[in-house]
């Protein structure tokens, strides 16, 4: 009886196009981070040479992620800030 | 035991190994105190607090361990439970005011004082920055954090884990939500700037 049910649940029609797109919206900030599994990365891959959807949030997120690491100016370190580190260390046991 | 009294450093060795493992964080921990704080005075006190906590848990700091993450953990611990209750307004900057500003004529007229090619170049890449910079900083205090240490800086999600002290699971929905936030609010700048709405 139990296997059945496994079966009956197993041939259900789930795997349609929306879920393995869902399944790669999931897995879009753990790629553009390189932190999705090789399998993971491996899917991924596969399913955006198809799905012009998913391709285009993929170039849109890393757009995003490249606006910040590229284009947000870091503020200079004050010359004084390591100096007066440096003699607040000196006084401290 | 042993392995403590045989760490035991002179002070003049120790504040050395302090300064040649530590003060190298110091621009990035600057950094990211001046992205919490928007304000360089602040950052600066921030900043030196960081670095007196750290020496005096030294010797709590294993070498060779990444001395980066955990001056990023103590200045995120010190912003939170000191200093944001100490200053009176966490985010000083009102975004509605450069919100407005960008919105306004004046992006065209900034950049048509720049004649040359070049310069406009520049002062589109400047624009650029500035506008990530205002939305950024228009961001809630928690979404501005991990797309810092994400996105500038480069840690990984484990790191995040523990700088914030959060699961990874709780760092990937905060960092997925920070994301759509940002997209949004640099959204209406691509719309100012002549892109359309699918460009970003
Ligand atoms: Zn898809």
């Amino acid at each position: 009886m139990e296997s059945k049910i496994t079966e009956v649940y197993q041939n259900a029609p789930v795997e349609g196009k929306e879920t393995e797109c869902e399944k790669v919206s999931k897995l879009l900030d753990l790629v553009i981070d390189g932190e999705a599994t090789s399998e993971d990365q491996h899917y991924f891959n596969h399913h955006i040479e198809d799905c012009v959807t998913c391709f285009e949030s993929h170039q849109k997120q890393k757009l995003l992620k490249g606006l910040v690491s590229g284009h947000l100016k870091r503020v200079i370190v004050p010359e004084s800030l390591a100096l007066s580190i440096k003699a607040k260390i000196q006084k401290t046991l | 035991m042993s392995e403590r009294t045989g760490k035991q450093l002179s002070k003049e060795e120790k504040d050395a190994r302090f300064e040649a493992e530590l003060l190298p964080v110091l621009d990035p921990l600057y950094n990211f105190a001046y992205r919490l704080t928007l304000d360089e005075d602040d950052a600066n006190d921030l900043v030196q607090e960081t670095y007196l906590k750290a020496y005096r848990f030294f010797d709590y700091f294993e070498q060779g361990t990444n001395a980066k993450a955990w001056l990023f953990r103590i200045l995120k611990n010190s912003f939170i439970n000191e200093f944001r209750k100490k200053s009176k307004q966490p985010a000083k900057v009102d975004y509605s005011e450069v919100e407005g500003y960008y919105n306004s004529e004046d992006v065209e007229g900034e950049s048509g004082v720049a004649t040359t090619t070049d310069m406009r170049t520049e002062s589109v890449q400047d624009l650029i920055g500035d506008e990530v910079a205002s939305a950024l900083n228009a961001l809630p205090v928690d979404f501005r954090t991990v797309i810092i240490l994400c996105d500038l800086e480069g840690f990984t999600y484990e790191e995040m884990a523990k700088i914030l002290d959060i699961p990874i699971g709780t760092v990937r929905s905060r960092l997925h939500r920070a994301r759509n936030s940002l997209k949004e609010k640099l959204e209406k700048y691509a719309k100012s700037m002549g892109y359309n709405n699918n460009e970003i």
